[in-house]
């Protein structure tokens, strides 16, 4: 018996070893021919830019790689390890938020013998780590160990405004690590994915909850996102607080500070509720919960959740325990407060004027080192406007990004980067707002207002009409919309 | 404003150079004596003098602190017992001195009139042994045909006369105060100037350099302070006064063809007009059309011919021998047609702002309840941040210096800090939020704060911000615990008092 034991033993580890159990063999090299539109000129495109990544197979003939390493890709090619053979690999499902995609490729032979990495647990703190991938820096695959630093919510670059779980490592992750994996026993318990500038030794990589998240999201073939409560939590560790709200003196509660103009939520939670619990987790009086021995953020708690999907809440209100479900939903309404993917920038051409919804991606076309203060209205608008006054907020403010020289725009005092605040009298609340305003009016004369101070400028709709078509072929403007 | 100051090695220098130069002049009299006797001193030399300010700065991160500068500044002999110099490093002050001959014996000065709003001070001395030998500057010059022109200072116990060239006139904002006004601009390789040096052309002073930055050297001109020296003496001078509008230039023609302006182009568009700080009604309005100011035909730049500096813009016809509650006769067109309206100019005031611009000879205000510590927002508390403030100071509370201020909220009271105590455990990390109410009375001054503070909700002060992408609300604990969290705090962190409040505004 403890012979035959022992021969399964030596085949499997025999068998494991031809068919490429390594995790190295799993690893794939991506290359990505990746083209931007240029925001501010929103029918063009930045010239093709060539970038590195890494990725790793994944159960169902997949490559998991991170979002950002093929992003606007025109063509991603994948490469097998220690195969100089290229193959031509496709976006099946991509999550901007958490940072993360699933690429096929055509060939079916690109799988040939390869064997997907199964996925581990979140690795303990202070526990090694090896990422595996493709840095800049040579062409073979790269090896760092490292420990388990920290585990915490932590900004997601690709995206610009969402946190989510992530481990902080001093494996070195560096350009081209992106998308490979992170290997504990075996087995991938993270895609590195991002580094910290001015942070030495650090690293961090998406750990398994965030792509078993993902996985399980795009079951439907259809990739929703993370769902986003809507609550702005806080500490409640003063006594007197927690004495006005006749709390327990039990170190359990943090109070909701604020909510978003989410109507599920507003329906079920209030200003003042303290959240008790979210799903099986105690909250604490920081606002935090113990989740798997790391003190972590109650937002993780909604996080865990599927589009739609209700998460049973417990809150004290007025002085009483209550048990309720909140349906959590993804929060899309402040996406042009984050970088954004797939869908080309919306813009409108009239008589040289370039308008266009106004979004992070056109304030990085105003150079990283424009001070906020050098565009406070615009900054205002973007980021503080829907939070502190969400009754006067614009669904899709809209900037005057670029004026195409002109003679019938040629008098024109501004040049750009100028909220528009309304056109022919009507307030401007989104783009189609401005395709409605300039083409539907019967005046002589197009007005267009612009904050802070409802400075305006003029043209004369007859010269327009005979300008429009001059302008978009001087400056080869395919089409003067895309809404 | 865009004044550049000497960095503090510059001024450290300085403070060492005249050191020197004061032990040098100990050992060396009666060699100088023989000196003084044997050259006449020139023109300059009794005219221009020296003054020596020490004052209180104020660190408004920790408003309960001060600490005290010095620094010196050239002024000049303008008439029977009076000195004139810029307002700059005047304010705070706590005592002035002078001197003569870049050298020798200081002697008690005092500030006799001062606008901060014009950058102008008069000084005097009660000394009449001061006062023997000055001979007061003519300040009348004119610019010279080759606009040549000098820079006087005493430097280091000589007197330095540097050559500055008139570059031009131009329009600029004030360097104490959000007034235009005109300058007179030359380019000169002088270091560290910009405090008040008079510019000299012959034997005239042409205006008093007032900022420096780069080669440029920027001056109040001569005729511009002179206006306001005899208004003042006349009794008419009631401070400077500004155009409350927003304009924009009428460069698009379609824009005036629009208001059906007939004729050649000219005027600037009206585009916003803000309630008055005087409460007076506005008698512009959005597309007027202003054509003429006085008598001055404007242009569609916004520029009118001024006829002793050429081009200007508009604004400066608000300082040209007007000052704050005078009246203009304005030439507008309005909705197809032309009018005259009288525009009564508003006084400048610091405090009308809802983030006032300075608060210059005041102390810090501020109120500390049991370790939260409450401060008005003003510029002199952003400034705090750093001679690049407006780009480092948080965006929200500099974003409020473009905001109206409202009869609800005429100003703004900020949560600045909290020192950590057990009495407000949980809000340590808290800071720069912007009060909205206390107890459920509006905050926009802090006396309202402290009225507030004397009614808590039963037994709890319920503190709610503006507002915002941060804390909405706080709770603390109201009675006993609270006066001994306050007595507690003030004990631990070394401050004097709890409150400060300034009883007139500024």
């Amino acid at each position: 018996m403890f012979k035959k034991l022992l021969l399964v033993f030596i085949v499997a580890a025999w068998l494991n070893r031809c068919l490429g159990a390594d995790p190295e063999r799993s690893v794939i090299q991506i290359t990505t021919f990746a083209q931007q539109p240029v925001w501010d000129a929103p029918w063009r495109f930045n010239s093709v830019q060539r970038m590195g990544g890494s990725g790793f197979v994944i159960k169902g003939r997949r490559i998991m790689t991170n979002a950002h390493v093929v992003s606007w890709g025109r063509q991603i090619i994948v490469r097998r390890y220690q195969d100089p053979r290229p193959y031509v690999a496709e976006v099946e499902y991509i999550g901007h938020d958490c940072d993360l995609a699933v690429l096929t490729v055509q060939d079916s032979r690109f799988f040939d013998n390869l064997q997907p990495l199964e996925m581990g647990e979140l690795p303990k703190v202070r526990s090694a780590v090896v990422t595996y991938g493709y840095p800049a820096g040579g062409e073979e695959i790269s090896y760092t160990r490292g420990v388990v630093s920290r585990i915490e919510l932590e900004p997601y670059g690709h995206i610009g405004n969402r946190r989510l779980l992530s481990v902080q490592t001093d494996a070195a992750i560096n350009p081209g690590n992106s998308g490979g994996p992170v290997v504990q026993d075996d087995r991938a318990v993270g895609v590195a994915f991002q580094g910290l500038a001015g942070l030495e030794n650090a690293g961090f990589f998406i750990p398994t909850p965030v792509i078993e998240h993902f996985l399980k999201d795009i079951e439907n073939k259809r990739y929703d996102g993370f769902p986003n409560a809507g609550l702005r939590v806080t500490a409640l560790q003063n006594p007197a607080y927690r004495s006005l709200l006749k709390l327990p003196d039990d170190n359990l509660g943090a109070r909701i500070d604020g909510v978003l103009p989410i109507s599920s939520t507003e329906k079920v939670l209030k200003e003042d509720d303290v959240l008790l619990k979210v799903g099986s987790f105690p909250v604490a009086n920081d606002g935090t919960i113990l989740y798997q021995g790391n003190r972590l953020s109650a937002a993780l708690a909604f996080q865990m959740a599927q589009n739609g999907e209700k998460v049973p809440v417990q809150v004290w209100r007025a002085g009483k325990r209550l048990d309720l479900s909140l349906p959590v939903y993804v929060y899309n309404e402040d996406r042009a407060a984050g970088y954004q993917y797939d869908s080309l920038p919306r813009y409108f051409v009239y008589g040289g004027l370039v308008f266009t919804p106004l979004s992070l991606d056109y304030l990085r076309t105003l150079g990283r080192d424009t001070p906020a203060s050098a565009i406070g209205e615009l900054y205002y608008e973007l980021f503080y406007h829907r939070s502190e006054d969400p009754a006067t907020a614009r669904p899709e403010p809209v900037v005057l990004a670029s004026v195409l020289p002109d003679s019938v725009n040629a008098n024109f005092g501004v040049r750009g980067r100028a909220f528009v605040d309304r056109i022919n009298g009507v307030r401007i609340e989104r783009l189609e707002d401005v395709v409605k305003a300039l083409e539907t009016s019967t005046n002589a004369y197009d007005v267009i207002e612009f904050l802070p101070h409802d400075g305006f400028e003029t043209l004369e709709r007859a010269e327009v009409a005979k300008a429009n078509s001059r302008i978009l072929e001087t400056y080869s403007v395919a089409q003067d919309r895309r809404l | 404003m865009s004044h550049t100051l000497p960095s503090k090695s510059e001024r450290r220098h300085a403070c060492c150079s005249f050191a020197i130069a004061y032990l040098t002049l100990f050992l060396l009299l009666p060699a100088y004596a023989q000196e003084v006797k044997r050259s006449a001193p020139s023109m300059w030399e009794q005219s221009v003098v020296t003054v020596e300010v020490a004052r209180k700065q104020y660190e408004y991160y920790q408003p309960w602190t001060k600490k005290t500068a010095r620094s010196q500044k050239p002024a000049l002999v303008v008439g029977e017992r009076e000195l004139l110099t810029t307002a700059e490093e005047l304010y705070d002050r706590t005592l002035v001195r002078l001197q003569k001959y870049g050298r020798g014996r200081w002697f008690a000065g005092e500030v006799s009139w001062i606008d901060y709003h014009a950058n102008l001070a008069l000084l005097t001395c009660s000394d009449s042994e001061f006062w023997h030998d000055l001979k007061p500057a003519k300040l009348n010059g004119t610019m010279p045909p080759d606009g040549t022109l000098q820079i006087v200072r005493w430097r280091a116990g000589n007197l330095e006369s540097r050559r500055a060239e008139f570059t031009q006139f131009a329009v600029r904002e004030g360097q104490l105060a959000a007034v235009n006004h005109v300058v007179l601009e030359a380019d000169s390789d002088i270091h560290g100037a910009g405090w008040g040096e008079p510019l000299v052309a012959n034997s005239h002073v042409v205006g008093l350099v007032n900022s420096h930055e780069g080669h440029t050297c920027s001056a109040l001109p001569a005729s511009f302070i002179q206006n306001i020296l005899e208004a003042r003496r006349k009794g008419q001078y009631h401070g400077l006064g500004y155009f409350h509008f927003y304009w924009q230039p009428a460069l698009n023609p379609a824009s005036l063809a629009r208001l059906k302006l007939p004729g050649e182009a000219r005027g600037v568009l009206v585009i916003q007009v803000p309630p008055r700080p005087d409460g007076l009604p506005q008698v512009l309005k959005p597309e007027d059309v202003i054509l003429s100011i006085d008598g001055f035909d404007l242009d569609i730049q916004g520029d009118y011919e001024d006829p002793e500096y050429g081009h200007l813009m508009l604004e400066n016809l608000s300082t040209r021998g007007k000052w704050a509650g005078d009246e203009f006769k304005l030439k507008i067109w309005r909705e197809g047609k032309p009018m005259d309206v009288t525009y009564r100019l508003p006084k400048y005031d610091y405090s009308t702002a809802l983030v006032p611009f300075a608060t210059y000879d005041q102390e810090p205000e501020y109120l500390i309840v049991g370790g939260l510590v409450f401060q008005p927002l003003t510029d002199s508390y952003l400034q705090s941040w750093g001679s690049d403030w407006k780009n480092r100071a948080p965006f929200r509370l500099t974003y409020y210096r473009g905001e109206q201020p409202t009869k609800e909220r005429p100003e703004l009271i900020l949560m600045s800090q909290v020192l950590p105590d057990s009495y407000n455990i949980g809000y340590q990390d808290q800071r720069y939020l912007v009060l909205d109410k206390v107890n459920g009375q509006r905050i926009s001054r802090l006396p309202e704060l402290r009225q507030a503070l004397e009614k808590p909700v039963g037994d709890y002060h319920i503190i709610e911000f503006v507002q915002s992408d941060s804390l909405k609300r706080l709770v603390l604990a109201a009675g006993k615990s609270e006066q001994e969290a306050t007595d507690r705090v003030l004990k631990r962190y070394g401050i004097a008092h709890p409150y400060h409040f300034n009883s007139a505004a500024q």
